[in-house]
């Protein structure tokens, strides 16, 4: 079957690793990591986004008990932060699962190496992304009247609301992207269960892997179930930002009420999250030690697909300026020149400048291959995107259409608490996963490993 | 002994005693393993499985599987799952609890395709992965011989094992060894009976899960009709639960009692300054200090009418409702005495009362009172109108 002759260099598929690579040294590397003492920079690492976390709880905790006037949120401003977070964090885990299943669906092998870490990013990036509207809502301990059930009230939730929509499809998201990743994880607890030494791990490891045997039945459904779930995944993540869009594009505020909005929120989503994916990549590869596995090929992918993604931002951009000044509304007109001009006209620009005109630096391979402008790219990428969020509901809602109630939102101490802690919340479940679970889908890999198919069956 | 000792002490008598109910062998490779396949499938020893790290193409076809019905399976549950969010949402919104949003029809269902789309999606999930864990495979289920042999390792590492296991009736474990070795197997095993699936395993899970979508489903019908019929629980209402006192409730607070307190002696309210006539008599001297404009017999109307009236009649002559009732009698105030009354005196009735008719004061503010004065002025200048007002074009 091999034609490999007749296809020029430049258009063959570069190996998936650095080196010789077999199962037995793919298990042995990767999965020694949780049954090795942590290195001492893991835990300085731990304890400063574990501080982070806490500080972000107690601010919460704060919030709670004396209510959110302690944010800076004011009329006609009722949302900034928590939204701003939320919206941006739920994007982040979308790279995860175009990762985990669009990629998977297109057939691309490499990306068998990061869907694991991805996948984990998305749950984590989900968790974060719902603790804001829970704190949000005031009175937290209540958030459970958002489902419907049958109350004393003889009530039922607004079916019309997206932020119904919203609660529907951010909840099923965490539940499939759960699912994916314990699914995908099964086989790699199985492996680990089997060559931990310790009897508490082989405990733990043998419960979670719910007595796996690798028999040739299971995997068959197994891989139907992996594709389908691909399948439902790769609607599901356009669906969902799509409903986040939806709280914006459905209301009549102008610069939100826009039918581009879907499509821009799931590139805008993707984008962000790629960045994320790069950055934490790059320091797990350096610090773990996966040089072999994670190649510089993935990361030149991930950068073209910032790359690319940039691009449509910048398409995405034109277009609603466009549009809004198409429509002849003099309000949607007004809000447009306070995006770049007016208060805030410096958070506007700001996110131009990082989501569209510094990605373009990776239209070079050079800066495709260099950490250095790889995570400056990839860090303008996450300040642009948080920014544009700010942009589209702060400068959107700061001046409505009453000129007598507009209003100078001025964030307070505990919002921008609230925000890292959110992101030591993020790194502290991402430094915990990486010493706990395989970071990478060994069983996943060595499917794509040369030798690993029979000679007939899409075998080298 | 070591454990390993111990292993094959337990696996010899495993085959000695004709327990054996399964045979596995390891292979090197996925192809060794697919090249194995056929030559043991043709003699017919028993039921083969594979036990591999990983999927390996092409051993579906070899083994003889069947085509897995998962696919069928999440297309229905997914069909189930939005025709019953759709429904759900129709009527809870359109019909138990009609709502309008957007000057939309109850029933407009155009806004219910998002948690339709996430509800068919939930559905199809959890069908795809806990139907493929629990009803396809079976799992978990830990009482599986395999795990405990000594080849797990290395199969859920990188060897491919291929199993001969009991089918029907008994299996032959000796020939069954030779078959495997033949075809190129190392470190062939003997394995005993699964054992029988324990509390965790997936048909106890499966059972459980059901119950708990049954229990669910019955709670929230009961739920939803006791609410309905028997309406015995308050509301949930925290805005209106507050600590507040009305105005004739006891309350421990103060020393007397009373929630409500009397203003301390000697304050004057605003808007309340204390009257100084002691006499009716001395009261006709007061001089109504508020113009005779359009507002201020606007506001005397409206004062006359809520408080006055019901007495002495819309036109101020004595004649209204209430008196059959009452037995009293108001005064007509369109009487010669009452045209001739100064306004003090009037205001002084309104204060202190006069016979029958009770104190106003504490209705009436001041301005309220002099207003009215004026408009009983009015009342009695237009229920005495002379020919030559005609004259005047109805001016006064």
């Amino acid at each position: 079957m091999r034609a490999d002759a007749a296809v020029p260099e430049a258009l063959k598929a570069p190996p998936l690793t650095d080196g010789p690579v077999t199962p037995a040294s793919l298990d042995e590397q990767v999965l020694r990591f949780p049954e090795t003492k942590p290195p001492r920079k893991w835990f300085v690492a731990l304890a400063f986004t574990s501080s982070l976390m806490t500080m972000g709880m107690a601010l919460i905790g704060y919030t709670i008990s004396t209510g959110i006037g302690v944010w800076g949120n004011n009329r006609p401003v009722f949302w900034a932060f928590d939204i701003i977070n939320f919206v941006f964090w739920v994007g982040i885990g979308h790279a995860g699962t175009l990762i985990s299943a669009i990629l998977f669906l297109f057939r691309k092998t490499w990306r068998n190496a990061i869907a694991r870490f991805a996948e984990a990013m998305t749950i984590f990036a989900v968790m974060c992304a719902g603790l804001f509207p829970l704190i949000h809502v005031g009175r937290p301990w209540l958030a459970f009247w958002l489902f419907p059930y049958p109350n004393q009230r003889a009530l039922w939730t607004n079916f019309r609301s997206p932020l119904l929509w919203d609660v529907f499809a951010v909840s099923t998201y965490f539940s499939v992207s759960l699912m994916f990743w314990y699914l995908g994880l099964i086989p790699d607890l199985a492996s680990m269960r089997d060559r931990t030494e310790s009897a508490f791990r082989k405990k733990v490891y043998t419960v979670l892997s719910l007595g796996w045997r690798g028999a040739a039945s299971h995997w068959s459904h197994y891989e139907k179930a992996y594709l389908l779930l691909a399948g439902l995944a790769t609607g599901l993540v356009l669906s969902v930002h799509s409903v986040v869009s939806f709280d914006f594009a459905v209301s009549l505020v102008p610069g939100w009420h826009m039918t581009i909005f879907p499509p821009y929120f799931v590139a805008g989503a993707i984008f962000a999250g790629f960045a994320m994916v790069v950055i934490v990549l790059v320091v797990v590869r350096e610090s773990m030690d996966l040089k072999n596995l994670i190649t510089d090929f993935h990361l030149e992918v991930m950068n073209k697909v910032i790359l690319g993604m940039s691009c449509l931002m910048a398409y995405s951009y034109l277009m609603e300026g466009f549009t809004a000044w198409y429509s002849m509304n003099p309000y949607l007109h007004h809000v447009f020149r306070q995006y770049v001009g007016g208060t805030y006209g410096w958070a506007g620009l700001l996110t131009i400048s990082c989501n569209v005109l510094i990605p373009q630096i990776l239209w070079f391979r050079k800066a495709r291959r260099s950490y250095f402008w790889m995570i400056f790219v990839s860090v303008a990428v996450t300040v642009g995107m948080w920014f544009e969020r700010f942009v589209i509901i702060v400068i959107s809602l700061h001046q409505d259409y009453l000129p007598s109630s507009w209003h100078v939102y001025k964030p307070t101490l505990v919002d921008f608490g609230i925000l890292f802690g959110s992101f030591g919340l993020f790194f502290t479940l991402v430094l915990l996963f990486a010493r706990v679970l395989p970071v990478i889908a060994t069983t996943e890999m060595k499917m794509v490993l040369p030798g690993a198919q029979p000679e007939r069956h899409g075998g080298p | 002994m070591t454990a390993g000792e111990r292993r094959v002490k337990a696996e010899a008598g495993v085959e000695a005693s004709g327990k054996a109910c399964a045979v596995l062998g390891l292979f090197e490779s996925a192809e060794d393993l697919l090249a194995a396949i056929p030559g043991l499938r043709d003699k017919g020893l028993g039921r083969l499985e594979a036990y591999t790290p990983y999927p390996v193409h092409g051993l579906d076809a070899a083994l003889g599987h069947r085509r897995s019905p998962l696919a069928g399976m999440v297309l229905v549950m997914g069909f189930i799952g939005a025709v019953s969010a759709f429904l759900f949402q129709m009527w809870a919104t359109g019909i138990d609890y009609p709502i309008v949003v957007g000057g939309k029809a109850p029933t407009a269902w155009q806004a219910f395709i998002p948690i339709l789309f996430e509800v068919m999606v939930l559905f199809a999930t959890f069908t795809a992965g806990l139907g493929m864990l629990l009803l396809m495979n079976r799992l978990p289920f830990y009482g599986h011989p395999i795990l405990s042999s000594t080849a797990i390792g290395k199969i859920t590492r990188d060897r491919f094992a291929l199993s001969v296991e009991a089918d029907s009736g008994p299996l032959d474990a000796e020939a069954a060894r030779a078959a495997l070795e033949e075809a190129g197997a190392t470190e062939v095993e003997a394995l005993p009976a699964p054992e029988p699936p324990g509390p965790w395993s997936a048909n106890y899970l499966l059972k459980g899960l059901f119950a708990v979508g049954a229990a669910c489903l019955v709670a929230g019908y009961v739920t939803y009709w006791a609410v309905k019929l028997f309406p015995v629980l308050p509301p949930m209402a925290h805005m209106e639960d507050q600590p507040r006192l009305d105005p004739q409730e006891p309350n421990a607070f103060f020393r007397d009692g009373r929630g409500m307190q009397a203003p301390p002696r000697g304050t004057v309210a605003r808007g309340f300054l204390p009257y100084a006539p002691s006499s009716p008599e001395e009261a006709d001297g007061l001089a109504n200090p508020l113009p005779r404009t359009g507002s201020v017999l606007q506001r005397g109307r409206k004062a006359y009418r809520d408080h006055c009236a019901v007495c002495h009649g819309l036109l101020g002559d004595g004649v209204s409702t209430l008196t059959a009732a009452y037995g009293a009698k108001p005064a007509n105030l369109q009487a010669r005495a009452f045209r001739e009354t100064p306004d003090g005196r009037i205001y002084d009735t309104i204060v202190r009362g006069k016979n029958a008719m009770p104190s106003y004061a504490s209705h009436l503010s001041v301005e309220d009172r002099w207003a009215v004065v004026h408009f009983v002025r009015v009342l009695q200048r237009a229920q005495s109108a002379t020919d030559e007002d005609l004259d005047r074009g109805g001016r006064p």
